[in-house]
């Protein structure tokens, strides 16, 4: 607090009236005690350090927000991303009016002029592939459902499915930054590190945000992913995503060097406190405490992993759920299995990519071979979370970063095809979490290439699931580069209420 | 009044008596209010402005009736700012989200009461010298920074720490100035050094140290966004280190900052560019890159142009213009309009959307190495002068050639060609008819052309043979049997001109094969833009291809040429264009061995198919192919035959061809061959050049390359991008600057250099501020302004105004001489105080802002690390040079990279290379040295000029158990034991290498029993200390006993990660 601040509130205006109306509207009426992060704000001028309400609830440790804008959904989420954008027509977009349209030029009605990727720009026709999968109507909602995705759609009705989800970007690289920090420029955080800087940890013997990147089977089309997808962007380093690991240290560095017990760790760690202890004594820095705390942390993460990986003590229902591929490590299904077994030990958010679903080509193998790696263990997933009462507090997130065009890249033929990237609409689902089940919501054209109803942009997306958090999009922001940020950008964006309960 | 309230008001009062206080300033206290709640709406973006009020210029706020000076009541902001939370006419309105704190009403409201006085922005004032403060303890002052940071202490109630001990202040010195800890000895020196100038010899003694530059480059590559690969998609190697080791040069010969800062923006554009002035551009290739497929170009060249912007408003300017890419700035004067002026300085290079995912991407000079630089530059002229004597000699028997070429109407390739071992040679040139005459056992036959041959332009004159094989049907090509009947373990050669116009195909150009035999027979095959050859008895069982590992555009005509002699696949060669070509040998491995020899012997591949043009006998036709001069022999063509085949045939057709459709490129290389055939002369010119190209290769292995700016002929612009967006363009605009800064004179021009050097005008009141601010954040962890990017109207006000300007005057008056400015600061009382702290201090001054104490702070990822390679010994002191790669856990690359990526597998160095400094290890940048990113090094991505330094559980487990750390600390144990005799001795050793001072009592029983510990743990496991000593590269000293090696590593490691020795 600067001088003229105090000598603002010693000189007059302390007994202004109505400053005392407002000040008490400030802190409200319930004569809450000033502690030193309400004095903060009030010398700061920190007008983000919002008011709590009743309706939200206390938030974790190290929590930007003290208190959720209100009562949250989710308490945790676990984003099962899938790079390179999954062809929403030959998985849940069914347009059974386009075997008609075989080998046809995709209309210029439709098309619109819309921009292509320079991948197919120079193609002179643009002939439609109808799915070559057979579609069937399951669960209570009727969701018309890929034969390729038999486990899934056991669980149909507790999904939420979003038809309308659309994009500007049209590559991977903006695209997939786009979908998880909220711009196609990189540098800004990603979700989970909002996540983590706005709610904080649950327990901090375990990282709060995790990342894994899950081994597809195949991998004729893997496409680039960056470790910069997870860091913190602007946010302070500390909610970049921790790495999870199928192979070598599951976290990195967090094991001991070979032939240095956890007993002998313990000691080294019992001296070294000693000795920072006099270095406090000494220099009389926090942050010597800090560092203090640091290390006795970084021994129960230690501590908590082993247990964490091993998936010996699972019951072989697990594996009845997830299938036996989640006792591969590395594996889509073993990936998720973690997810669960993170978040029930209180990582907040879990982020997994799965890659290989840019089918520009071959989908009649790529297509069974990526479904074959996600199926079952989508299904275990969100059947285990149910089973565990764990499913109404965790958010499960499935999608890509765009969809795909009904026309074929390169040449066409009934029993196979390629398709090029789609911004303009793309299937994702979302289980649990306060997300409404068995709801089906926006629908396409007959060509699966315009939204006919219900959009749901990137950033109503972003704000919805920063709604089921208890978090209000618009309130929650970082200064940075002079500008309140928030993960919803500048442009409009709304909660999309029907998809929440 | 709620207690609370009344509790606030006591403690204030109690805190705020010994301040005087003065009058509000606009600068201070108001505009920070304004702008983190009222600019949005009130501000000078236009397009966003509400009620047409704006807030920022004082007659517009008076005009609107907002403001009322010295008289609230009339103030309708007033009015405004205290009504009720949930009145839509409060200000900042509920809908906003913001809202102002009650101590920012009252402020708001006091200054419109002392008469709402305006100033402008403070960091766009010229610099002022400050007058010197009065002072209580002048005496403490050494110079007029100590002068300025005591006013601001005493103002406060605040003592400066005492002088930090010799030893703290050696260690933290060399920090500084290095970034290495000390030498033991010179510790020793300075401490024992009774002069009055030993701690300014010192400070000398490191400030010529070559590591000086090393350590002020490694923050300049930070906002330089240096890295080694492109950053987006393949994210492959991009070969820059050449601009790393300028910098580092550029620190250590104290290049002055101004010229620095010229060279890099635009080197380029200086008279005569060193090689040095060239590569210092490369500050502008820094940006990320893409080569995504499908990624459009206009989109990326306006993202890097924006970079460019962006990083040299953010490194020289400290405003953060990249707000105003899609509207006008918030906050700062810069409008839209004003961004893309700024960015058509940056706009004008030659630099390519697509970065080709190459090492080299264009435009790029070769930097030889520094040895070799004296060298070089007569070399080059030597090569130039060889040259010019092959022109001239050129120039001077020209009117011979033409001569020549004026009588020669009509050349055979026989004549230049060889004929030895012939079988086949059909021209095929023909152009009419449906038979075409070939030559076969020197006697002439017709051959019979197939229904719908048609004719194409041959690759030089003449008309080619077009085959379109049908789908099924005979209609290929086709030769009597008797043509090209040879066995697998007979020499022979075959092949031809070719053209083929679709691309991705998969069918036999020349084949003698029955693929209704098992593919029996040989063939020349195209193969998805390779070309391939079989040898078949029985596929794929018996028999072998081969293929060329590089793909053809095959919609060029290409003479493509196989050579076999007899003995399997390591005796087959493929020529394209006459050069042998690098290749693939597939084969079952009931056929092949190691090497490519046969391990079962075929039987025969002779089959009664004919030899076919077009298709395989009974195989997928190829979708039209282009031929000429078609030859088979009955042996194999050495390279050099091969090659005059070649040259040969062209030649001799383009000699033939048609007068009037030669191009003046196709009598150039008649010329070429010409000269080559009929003038001594120029072969021995040739010669001479051709061997001072061989030894430019060598220069250039033993070299590099700089990625460089090159500036376009013509006259920069841009274009206003309506929201930022690079397919709406607006209004072109030429290159300009903000008009809130001092004006660009006239007489320099509109490009890069006329940028740098106006940032360098001595009116400018950015650039040193800046840049001293910069600089003064590495000494002290924050700088005096924190937001270290951002000195504009959103960004922090500095913590001591008139220090900054005082620095920034300095600096120039120093003539931009960096190392005295840095020698000027860490002589200053103020720098070299304790950092030792009090409750009062800690309460008063928590972060240090005011400097009540010495800097202390967790060092940089870099310095963490290389702290530990030079205590232990192990830091190699080599500078400059290929980026390496040291340890680094598995996975952290493949994890994220694409499978064809180049920098997918990371393959840690060995050797030397384990133990460079961290500025050379190598930076992917879509996965960061996993060590160094969990200690806040940036991704390199974008300019940074402020590291965040977090305090987390990840970094403890890097410094605990990172191979790094653990083979340093073996080194150190084990070096100790040997050096020294008794626990004592070794124990004070260690401290003096790692701590720079000897462990008090206190620390010496801990250390003791910690020791003691180990050595029971390790003396009665020696498996596990020989797992232990068995970490990292370097081998163990044997001699050692291997408990005790344990014992003292485990100790050694404890102390590596002390508060004390992670802090600077």
């Amino acid at each position: 607090m600067t001088p003229n601040d105090q000598r603002l509130l010693r000189e007059s205006t302390i007994r202004d009236a109505v400053a005392i109306r407002s000040r008490r509207a400030f802190f409200g009426t319930t004569g809450l005690s000033l502690g030193s992060a309400a004095l903060y704000a009030l010398a700061s001028g920190d007008a983000r350090a919002s008011s709590p309400t009743t309706s939200g609830v206390k938030t974790g440790i190290n929590a930007a927000l003290p208190m959720t804008h209100f009562a949250p959904k989710a308490k945790n989420v676990i984003y099962l991303h899938m790079v390179g954008g999954p062809s929403q027509m030959d998985l849940f977009d069914y347009k059974p009016k386009m075997g008609e349209f075989y080998d046809k030029d995709l209309p210029e009605s439709i098309r619109m002029g819309q921009r292509l990727t320079t991948m197919t720009s120079g193609q002179t026709r643009f002939p439609i592939a109808p799915s070559m999968y057979k579609f069937a109507r399951q669960g209570k909602s009727g969701m018309w459902m890929t034969e390729l995705l038999p486990y899934t759609a056991k669980v149909a009705d507790e999904l939420c499915f979003i038809r309308s989800m659309h994009t500007e970007a049209i590559n991977h690289e903006p695209a997939i930054t786009f979908i998880q920090t909220g711009n196609q420029i990189t540098g800004r955080p990603c979700l989970g590190a909002w996540t983590s800087y706005g709610l904080g940890s649950l327990n901090q013997n375990v990282p709060t945000f995790v990342v894994m990147v899950a081994n597809p089977t195949n991998t004729e089309q893997v496409q680039a992913i960056s470790a910069r997808l997870w860091q913190s962007g602007y946010l302070p380093g500390e909610h970049a995503g921790v790495s999870f690991r199928s192979a070598g240290d599951p976290i990195l560095y967090i094991n001991n060097p070979p032939g240095v017990s956890t007993e002998v760790r313990r000691k080294t760690l019992d001296g070294l406190n000693e000795l920072n202890q006099l270095t406090h004594q000494r220099l009389g820095d926090p942050e010597t405490q800090t560092r203090i705390a640091q290390y006795e942390m970084a021994y129960r993460m230690q501590s908590s992993v082993p247990d964490l990986i091993d998936l010996a003590k699972e019951p072989a229902a697990t594996f009845e759920m997830y299938g036996d591929a989640a006792k591969k490590p590395g594996t889509f299904a073993n990936t998720v299995l973690m997810a669960r077994k993170l978040v029930e030990k209180g990582t907040r958010f879990v982020q997994i990519y799965h890659n290989n679903w840019d089918h520009h080509g071959n989908i009649a193998k790529r297509m069974p071979d990526q479904t074959k790696d996600v199926d079952q263990a989508c299904y275990g997933l969100i059947t285990d979370l149910k089973k565990r009462g764990m499913l109404d507090e965790t958010l499960v997130i499935w999608g890509g970063e765009f969809g795909r065009t009904i026309y074929s890249q390169g040449g066409v033929s009934k029993t196979n095809y390629g398709r090029d990237h789609h911004p303009r609409c793309f299937t994702m689902w979302m289980a649990g979490g306060g997300a409404k089940h068995g709801v089906i919501h926006g629908e396409t054209d007959d060509f699966s290439y315009n939204i006919t109803k219900d959009p749901v942009h990137i950033r109503d997306f972003h704000a919805t699931i920063l709604h089921l958090l208890g978090i209000d999009h618009e309130k929650f922001s970082y200064r940075s580069l002079g500008l309140d940020q928030k993960l919803t950008g500048v442009e409009p964006a709304k909660v999309v209420k029907a998809l929440v309960t | 009044m709620p207690r609370s309230l009344i509790a606030l008001a006591v403690v204030l009062l109690a805190s705020a008596s010994s301040v005087a206080a003065d009058k509000l300033q606009y600068n201070r206290d108001i505009r920070p209010i304004f702008a983190e709640t009222c600019f949005a709406c009130h501000g000078q973006d236009s397009a966003a402005r509400k009620a047409k009020l704006r807030l920022d210029v004082r007659e517009a706020a008076i005009e609107k009736g907002a403001i009322t000076p010295s008289k609230v009541d009339e103030s309708e902001m007033v009015a405004r700012l205290f009504l009720a939370d949930d009145d839509e006419q409060r200000m900042p309105p509920p809908s906003s989200h913001k809202k102002l704190t009650a101590l920012q009403k009252l402020t708001l409201k006091q200054w419109i009461a002392e008469g709402a006085e305006y100033q402008p922005h403070w960091a766009f004032i010229p610099t002022a010298k400050p007058g010197l403060p009065k002072l209580k303890n002048a005496a403490w002052a050494k110079n007029p920074i100590d002068a300025l940071v005591l006013a601001e202490l005493e103002k406060r109630g605040l003592t400066p720490a005492p002088e930090a001990d010799r030893r703290t202040l050696a260690r933290r010195a060399a920090l500084d100035v290095i970034g290495l800890p000390p030498n033991p000895a010179d510790v020793e020196a300075f401490v024992n050094d009774k002069s009055a100038d030993a701690y300014e010899k010192y400070l000398d003694k490191l400030l010529a140290s070559p590591h000086w530059g090393e350590h002020r480059g490694r923050y300049w590559l930070d906002a330089a966004r240096y890295g080694d690969t492109h950053g987006i998609h393949f994210d492959n190697y991009r070969e820059m280190y050449s601009y790393r080791d300028w910098v580092i040069r550029a620190f250590n010969a104290n290049q002055r900052f101004d010229q620095f800062t010229i060279e890099q923006l635009a080197g380029d554009l200086l008279p005569e560019p060193s090689i040095d002035q060239l590569t210092a551009t490369g500050f502008n290739r820094n940006n990320i890159t893409t080569n995504e497929g499908g990624a459009i170009n206009e989109e990326y060249l306006v993202l890097y142009t924006r970079d460019r912007t962006e990083t040299a408003s953010t490194v020289f300017l400290g405003l953060t213009t990249g707000c105003a890419v899609c509207h006008d700035h918030k906050f700062d004067p810069v409008s839209q309009k004003e961004f893309y002026q700024l960015s058509a300085f940056f706009n004008n290079t030659t630099q390519g959307a697509m970065d080709g995912n190459i090492r080299d991407t264009p435009p790029i000079v070769f930097v030889p190495s520094l040895d070799d630089r004296p060298k070089w530059a007569t070399f080059e002229k030597q090569l130039k002068e060889a040259r010019a004597k092959i022109d001239a000699r050129k120039a001077m028997i020209r009117p011979k050639f033409d001569a020549f070429l004026k009588e020669q109407t009509t050349a055979s390739a026989a004549e230049v060609a060889t004929e030895n071992g012939i079988q086949v040679r059909a021209a095929l040139d023909g152009g009419k008819g449906t038979a075409e005459l070939y030559t076969a056992a020197n006697a002439t036959a017709a051959l019979k052309l197939p229904a719908g041959t048609t004719w194409k332009p041959g690759p030089f004159g003449g008309e080619a043979v077009w085959v379109t094989p049908k789908e099924t049907g005979p209609n290929a090509l086709e030769f009597p049997k008797t043509v090209g009947d040879f066995e697998h373990t007979q020499a022979f050669s075959y092949g031809a001109w070719v053209l083929v116009p679709q691309r991705g195909q998969n069918a036999g150009i020349l084949s003698k094969m029955d693929n209704s035999k098992s593919y029996r027979g040989y063939d020349l095959y195209l193969e998805n833009d390779k070309f391939a050859a079989h040898i078949v008895d029985t596929w794929p069982k018996l028999g072998f291809k081969v293929t060329t590992t590089a793909s053809f555009n095959p919609n060029n005509w290409h003479h493509v040429f196989v050579t076999y002699d007899g003995r399997g696949p390591a005796g087959l060669k493929i020529y394209v264009n006459g050069e042998s070509q690098a290749l693939t040998i597939f084969g079952d491995d009931r056929t092949l061995g190691n090497a490519g020899e046969f391990k079962a012997k075929l039987g025969t591949i002779k089959t009664d198919v004919p030899f076919t043009v077009g298709r395989r006998t009974g195989g997928q036709q190829v979708k039209g192919v282009a031929i000429q001069d078609l030859r088979l022999y009955s042996r194999s063509l050495a390279a050099g035959e091969v090659k005059d085949l070649v040259v040969a045939t062209k030649i001799a057709g383009l000699i033939a061809g048609d007068i009037k459709k030669r191009k003046p490129a196709e009598v150039n290389e008649i010329f070429e061959w010409w000269i080559a055939a009929k003038d001594p002369e120029s072969t021995t010119l040739s010669k001479d050049y051709q061997a001072l190209k061989s030894q430019e290769a060598a220069f250039k292995a033993r070299g590099t390359i700089a990625h460089v700016s090159f500036e376009k002929p013509s006259m920069p612009e841009a274009f206003v991008l309506n929201r930022g967006e690079y397919d709406q363009r607006k209004d072109k605009v030429a290159p300009g600057t903000p008009a809130a800064l001092p004006p660009m004179p006239a007489d320099l021009p509109r490009n890069r250099l006329g940028l740098a050097k106006w940032l360098l005008r001595p009116e400018q009141p950015l650039m040193a501020r800046v840049t001293v601010n910069r600089f003064w954040s590495e000494l002290f962890g924050t700088g005096l302004v924190r937001t270290a990017g951002d000195f504009g109207i959103s960004g922090e006000l500095p913590s001591h105004p008139e220090l900054l300007d005082h620095l920034a005057i300095e600096f120039r008056d120093l003539n931009w001489d960096v190392k005295a400015f840095f020698k000027m600061v860490l002589l200053s009382n103020t720098y070299r105080q304790s950092a030792a702290t009090t409750p009062e201090k800690l309460e008063k001054d928590s972060q240090n802002r005011y400097l009540s104490r010495g800097p202390r702070f967790r060092m940089d990822a870099e310095m963490v690390r290389d702290y530990a390679l030079t205590a232990s010994g192990l830091l190699s002191s080599k500078i400059g040079g290929r980026s390496v790669r040291p340890y680094q856990p598995i996975g952290v690359w493949e994890a994220v990279a694409m499978p064809g990526s180049d920098t997918r597998n990371y393959k840690p160095d060995d050797g030397e290379s384990l133990y460079r400094r961290s500025l050379y290890t190598f930076w992917k940048r879509a996965a960061p040295p996993a060590s160094m990113e969990i200690f806040n090094a940036p991704n390199r991505e974008t300019c940074a000029v402020r590291r965040d330094r977090t305090n987390t559980p990840l970094q403890a487990l890097v410094t605990l158990n990172d191979v790094q750390f653990i083979e340093a600390a073996r080194h150190l144990a084990q070096a100790t034991l040997k050096a020294e005799k008794d626990t004592a001795a070794r124990l004070q050793s260690i401290a003096r290498r790692i701590l720079a001072r000897p462990f008090t009592d206190k620390e010496s029983a801990i250390v003791e029993r910690s020791l003691s510990a180990m050595l029971a743990e390790y003396k009665a496991k020696p498996a596990e200390a020989k797992k232990l000593l068995a970490v990292g590269d370097s081998k163990p000293d044997a001699t050692l006993d291997a408990g005790e090696s344990a014992a003292w590593t485990m100790l050694v490691n404890q102390l590596m990660n002390l508060d004390e020795v992670l802090c600077k």
